[in-house]
């Protein structure tokens, strides 16, 4: 059963007995608790729902304070057993503790130290600080989270002091004098209610609920600063930054957390933006069904907006479109919880005095996510197009490059835009009254900005044919390796060029540069057969099916528009249907005055790779190893399946890839097919080796928050697996490395009272790692604009006990290895290659790449 | 102020709850008279406040109570919501909350056009019940006071007999609320009627409403109202007793830099439609111009004679690689034209500071390019900068 269609079937499923628990239609802008309770709660600041919603029924004055809330946090305590922050349970995963030549100390020692500052700033608690958490039951039972709430913070028992409490669990971080303390409270019915307060814990500030409890305190402080919460991040609505040809707003705002770090307590935050449209996805709709008329026009909008998320007009919440359901009209009415009729055209003008313009838009459907698991009831909210905003960059507008420049532009600061706006925040939480109020009663303070020492790993040699050569600068060597042999290519000789009738000059003015850049750099290009075609994809095909056969080394087309279905349709076809290696190449790139040259020797280049050449290498000290990338990701139409790549080395000098590809049927992005990939390249290296490889060490990438258990439980036992069934005796030692691109530590030098980018090849594995994990960060990458993102590598196995300073070294000698880019890259090569990989599949091909293409880099 | 109704389910239901009839009464106040500055005395948790923020015509709100605090009031909802940023309100809105007593002279409370006492009164002590008419309506005098307050009359129908709150000094009957009205009204030249909202069940009609309200109105003595209004403002003396514990505002097209996103956006949206009809119909060459031969003007959201005052503005063209559109012709688009008022030089200001305008400042610029068609993926450009 597709999504929508369990929406529909949810929604229908509805008896009218349960019609109390969750009200179906009832615009979600006025929920409100069950009973009419005699007390009004404000649920204050923490909850976005609390700016939308019919409070109490009463004015009473004594309005509530902060109650620990749900957000989308899914803290355990608030949320009562329910979704844990998925980056708040990989932190539970300790697997340092395994693995016993990192258990004292994981730092290296090679290299140069430098000063680092970070985006991490101190919290010091005092050193005896504890959380006490404490139960909380009501006699008689109250069901209503707000007055239960209420009751307890209006207490004078509990009033001056710091405490978050969700309805049922009590954070506290002053002891109460006894264990079980009973208190009376009296509704303003007049009823008295007896709570029981019992201390269930006391908490080491270096408990993952004490981090969630900070987060929770943040959160609200963040609030004061007139932030806005929209879903993890915080922004600023007041100080846009406006790109009106796009119809865009960037809201500048940090992303942040708390948690503990290597030695101590931190609190990091980082720059965000969050992209408004402003354009109603009515106005949307209707952009729609201009382009493609009405005949399709239901179907594209369900194809374009389903699962897009949307903000309304006129409360601060997001919702996730899972539906649109056509039948309903503006005109038509929904029962309120009170039991009244109403229209929604009367409603949103009674209640927010906006009035629809288009009566005939359809509602937008939304499951709202049930705040108590006894919930079974799915509650659905109605949603006016007219009334609600996309948030973020459809998929078709992140392919606009003008439009993806002008985000870029106005997003990317550099290392000191970036430290002042961090400068800025640490200051205003410092400075705000309520903010350091806040802090203060819980026992925190909210301290200076870390500085820490990394260390620059030497810089590596790139070995040629003939030649060793020293980059000038890492982040690029074509210049160096200009007129240098490349290792190994293998002669063209068999080949065709596809063109346009029209683009026969173009062809053969590229064809000359090709060969003789070719000649220079070892790589013998004869001359191939050109065939010229129509200019329509169906003719490119066609060509094909005629003049490929299975002698042909490689197809060239020169394509005359960059229309996805020329593109795609040749490679499916030369990647499954007959596997020949291909390259694509636009006819306005081959046209570009004066970069003919250059073109050309990336072009031949990546030929000679699809043949399955080698380019150049670094010095392995390792004598027998063989190194993986693995990455995951979703299929582009088919939202089902997930793309697993699986490149790994088949030589000691690192040069020779096997490439394998697989689309599994899984919701997860946790690789299935890993032991069969693994068997397979330990087959292929025997094969050109004569022996088996004594050490395989295996980058994982492309997993998502809360994977770690699940890639440790299931994932590493199918590697070690197929490393150990392969051979009766001394099997292969294996390490995997969990590899990470989005991470939010950032680092800066500090140089003459600015501050930098740090140079290429810094490691951190001090201060800014986890106590819990063996990981570091290095930045191998140049940002040539804007701030460098370090990547996080974690360290989950370690059977070749290699030394932390030996590990991260291959670990940045294999960022050097990407054939695609004459320079160092921000992850390791394998990991980078199956990246293109299963980009390609996901994109491009949908179909498993014919096992016949395996042994060359056919997806460059 | 707690001034909850103690009902028991199976005695009597009010649908809509009775606080929410009364929270509509005033809304319904407001609609009809158009109330530019308001001020709630004894706000409680702020829903009528909360309520009436999003009318149009209000710019001032302010609430007091005894017992507001500033830190636990973050203000929260009162606080504009993100989408008061994606489409920023007409008129500007600041919403300012006091601690302090009703009762208090404090000038900031003075020229206000509503102010109201819901379930406020049977609150007060009989001291501050014997200054409250002189201070709100002698002091404060306000264009409008609506005064509710329960209806002892209704109290047998509930199970308790008792107050309806225990904080109740006093709950009167119709006759005795009447009387203090009419007494207020007269002395402090306002004229009143009398209304309520709860209606009683069936078979106990002679009771009354369960809440009944006075609306005092000012009596005028010139017409021309709004002429003094506007310096009254100033006649004030300075006088402050309440403690401002919250304040915020709201964005608006009054400020300048939310005018201009908005124009500017309203304009890229008109020109997006016009540039996919123009990249998708007829066109023809003239001159260095490319001109749509068709019609480049929506079907939707537009009435008849809308459509042809924009057929017979000038047409949208194209020139090599970029699209224009002259400024006559966004100023036809009724949204445009609402927001710079018909004008074009107003248009074209606001529009140059955020957007491109051809050479001679006639027309808007844009790129003809339709990024639905476009895709980038020439392989071997792509640096793996690019890719992550």
């Amino acid at each position: 059963m597709s999504g929508r269609a369990r929406v529909r079937a949810r929604g229908l499923a509805r008896s009218p007995s349960a019609a109390e628990a969750g009200r179906t239609c009832a615009p979600p802008s006025r929920s409100r608790s069950p009973s009419p309770s005699p007390t009004s709660v404000d649920t204050g600041n923490n909850e976005a729902s609390s700016t939308s919603s019919f409070v109490g029924t009463s004015r009473m004055s004594q309005s509530c304070k902060y109650v620990v809330s749900s957000g989308d946090t899914g803290c355990t305590f608030t949320e009562r057993g329910g979704k844990i922050r998925q980056d708040f349970k990989d932190l539970s995963v300790c697997t340092r503790e395994k693995l016993a030549h990192v258990r004292d100390c994981k730092r290296g020692s090679s290299g140069v130290p430098v000063k680092l500052v970070a985006n991490l700033f101190s919290l010091d608690l005092p050193l005896d600080w504890q959380l006490y958490q404490y139960h909380v039951a009501y006699v008689p039972d109250i069901e209503s989270r707000r007055l239960r709430i209420a009751l307890l913070y209006s207490h004078k028992a509990l009033s001056n002091k710091a405490k978050a409490f969700d309805g049922a669990i009590l954070f506290l971080s002053q002891k109460l004098e006894a264990k079980v303390t009973e208190l009376s409270s009296e509704t303003s019915r007049g009823n008295t209610v007896k709570m029981t307060i019992t201390l269930t814990g006391e908490l080491p500030a270096s408990s993952p609920v004490c981090t969630q409890v900070f987060s929770i305190i943040f959160r609200k402080i963040l609030k004061k600063l007139a932030m806005y919460q929209i879903g993890r991040n915080f922004y600023k609505p007041s100080e846009p930054v406006e790109i009106p040809q796009h119809k865009l707003s960037l809201w500048p705002g940090f992303a942040i957390s708390v948690s503990q770090f290597e030695s101590r307590l931190l609190f990091t935050a980082d720059v965000s933006y969050k992209v408004l449209r402003n354009e109603t996805v009515l106005e949307f709709m209707a952009g729609i069904c201009q382009e493609t008329g009405m005949s399709c026009f239901t179907q594209m909008c369900e194809k374009q907006l389903l699962g897009l998320v949307v903000l309304t007009r006129y409360n601060n919440k997001t919702y996730r479109i899972d539906d649109i359901d056509w039948s309903v009209k503006p005109t038509h009415t929904f029962r309120k919880k009170d039991g009244t009729e109403v229209t929604y055209v009367d409603y949103y003008k009674q209640q927010y005095d906006i009035t629809l313009s288009d009566l005939n838009q359809p509602v937008l459907v939304s499951l709202l996510k049930s705040k108590r698991n006894d919930s079974t009831e799915a509650r659905v909210a109605h949603l006016i197009p007219e009334l609600c905003f996309l948030t973020g960059l459809t998929r078709q507008a992140t392919t606009d490059f003008q439009l993806m420049k002008a985000v870029a532009g106005e997003t990317r600061l550099s290392p000191m835009g970036r430290q002042q706006r961090l400068a800025r925040l640490a200051d205003d939480i410092q400075r705000n009254k309520d903010a350091r109020f806040e802090l203060e009663s819980w026992g925190l303070h909210f301290g200076c900005q870390m500085s820490l020492t990394g260390r620059v790993l030497p810089s590596e040699k790139i070995l040629m044919q003939d030649h060793v050569c020293q980059p000038g600068s890492a982040a690029e060597w074509s210049k160096d390796m200009r007129n240098c042999k490349i290792l190994s290519a293998q002669s063209l000789n068999k080949w065709l060029i596809i063109c346009s009738n029209r683009d026969e000059k173009v062809t053969e003015d590229f064809l000359h540069c090709l060969r003789r850049v070719g000649s220079s750099m070892g790589f013998n290009v004869d001359y191939p057969k050109i065939i010229k075609v129509q200019e329509n994809p169906a003719a490119f095909l066609s060509a094909l099916q005629r003049h490929v056969d299975p002698n042909v080394q490689l197809v060239m087309c020169i394509l005359p528009s960059n229309q996805k279905s020329y593109y795609d349709s040749i490679k499916k076809y030369l990647s499954s249907v007959c596997p020949v290696p291909s390259q694509c190449a636009l006819t306005r790139t081959l046209n570009k005055q004066g970069m003919v040259m250059s073109i050309a020797t990336k072009i031949a280049m990546q030929m000679a790779c699809k043949l399955g050449g080698e380019l150049w290498a670094v010095e392995i000290p390792l004598k027998s190893l063989m190194v993986v990338g693995i990455d995951v990701c979703k299929d582009e139409f088919n939202k089902g399946m997930v793309v697993v790549g699986f490149v790994a080395s088949i030589n000691p000098g690192i040069t020779r890839w096997f490439s394998r590809c697989i689309l599994q049927r899984t919701t997860t992005d946790v690789a299935d097919c890993l032991k069969v990939f693994m068997t397979g390249a330990l087959n292929r290296w025997h094969r050109h080796n004569c022996s088996l490889p004594a050490r395989v060490v295996v980058y994982r990438d492309g997993v998502g928050d809360g994977q770690l258990q699940t890639l440790l439980e299931y994932e590493v036992p199918q590697l070690l697996s197929s490393v150990t069934e392969a051979s009766s005796n001394t099997s292969a030692k294996l390490s995997v490395i969990v590899v990470r691109k989005k991470c939010t530590p950032r680092f800066f030098t500090e140089m003459n009272r600015s501050v930098q980018n740090p140079p290429l090849g810094t490691v951190v594995d001090s201060e800014a790692t986890r106590p819990e994990w063996y990981d570091f960060y290095l930045i191998s990458q140049a940002a040539g604009q804007g701030t460098v993102t370090p990547t996080h590598y974690n360290v989950i196995y370690d059977d070749n006990g290699l030394k932390p300073d030996h590990m991260q070294r291959l670990t940045f000698k294999l960022c050097h290895l990407y054939y695609n880019w004459p320079g160092l890259i921000s992850i390791p090569a394998p990991c980078q290659y199956a990246h293109k990989l299963t980009f390609l599949v996901a994109q491009n091909i949908h179909k498993e790449p014919s096992l016949e293409l395996a042994n060359s880099l056919f997806y460059l | 102020m707690d001034h909850c109704e103690v009902l028991s389910k199976k005695v009597i239901e009010f649908k809509p709850p009775v606080y929410e009839q009364r929270y509509y009464f005033v809304k319904n106040l407001v609609n009809q008279h158009g109330h530019k500055k308001i001020a709630d005395l004894g706000f409680g948790d702020a829903t009528l406040l909360w309520m009436l923020k999003y009318h149009r015509c209000v710019q001032y709100l302010v609430g007091v109570d005894i017992a507001a605090k500033p830190f636990e009031w973050g203000g929260g909802r009162l606080s504009p919501g993100v989408g008061s940023y994606i489409i920023p309100r007409e008129l500007d809105l600041t919403i300012t909350l006091y601690r302090g007593s009703a009762v208090q002279k404090d000038s900031r409370l003075c020229g206000f056009d509503l102010i109201t006492c819901i379930e406020l009164i049977e609150h007060l002590d009989s001291e501050d019940l014997a200054k409250f008419p002189e201070v709100v309506f002698g002091y404060f005098s306000p264009g409008m006071v609506v005064i509710s307050t329960p209806n002892s009359e209704f109290n047998p129908l509930f199970p308790a007999s008792t107050f309806r709150d225990p904080d109740h000094r006093f709950e009167w009957n119709r006759k005795q609320f009447q009387m203090w009205a009419l007494d207020v009204a007269k002395l402090y030249h306002y004229s009143v009627e009398f209304s309520g909202v709860g209606d009683p069940p069936a078979g106990a009609e002679h009771v009354g409403y369960c809440t009944q309200i006075g609306v005092f109105q000012k009596n005028r003595a010139k017409p021309t109202e709004s002429s003094i209004s506007e310096p009254e403002e100033h006649v004030y003396e300075v006088v402050s007793f309440l403690w401002e514990v919250y304040t915020t505002s709201y964005p608006s097209l009054q400020q300048s830099k939310y005018f201009r996103f908005t124009l500017s956006i309203e304009a890229v949206k008109s020109i997006d439609l016009m540039k996919s009809r123009f990249l998708r119909g007829p066109r023809r060459k003239e001159g260095d111009r490319v001109v749509p031969l068709g019609s480049c003007t929506p079907q939707d959201g537009l009435t008849e004679a809308q459509r042809a005052e924009i057929e017979q503005s000038p047409k949208p063209y194209s020139v090599g690689e970029k699209f224009y559109v002259p400024l006559e012709r966004l100023l036809a688009y009724p949204k445009v034209n609402l927001l710079v008022a018909g004008s074009t030089e107003k248009l074209r200001t606001v529009l140059a500071e955020g957007l491109r305008l051809n050479g001679d400042q006639t027309a808007v610029q844009v790129e003809l390019v339709d990024y639905r068609t476009q895709r980038l993926f020439d392989e071997h450009l792509v640096s793996p900068a690019l890719e992550s």
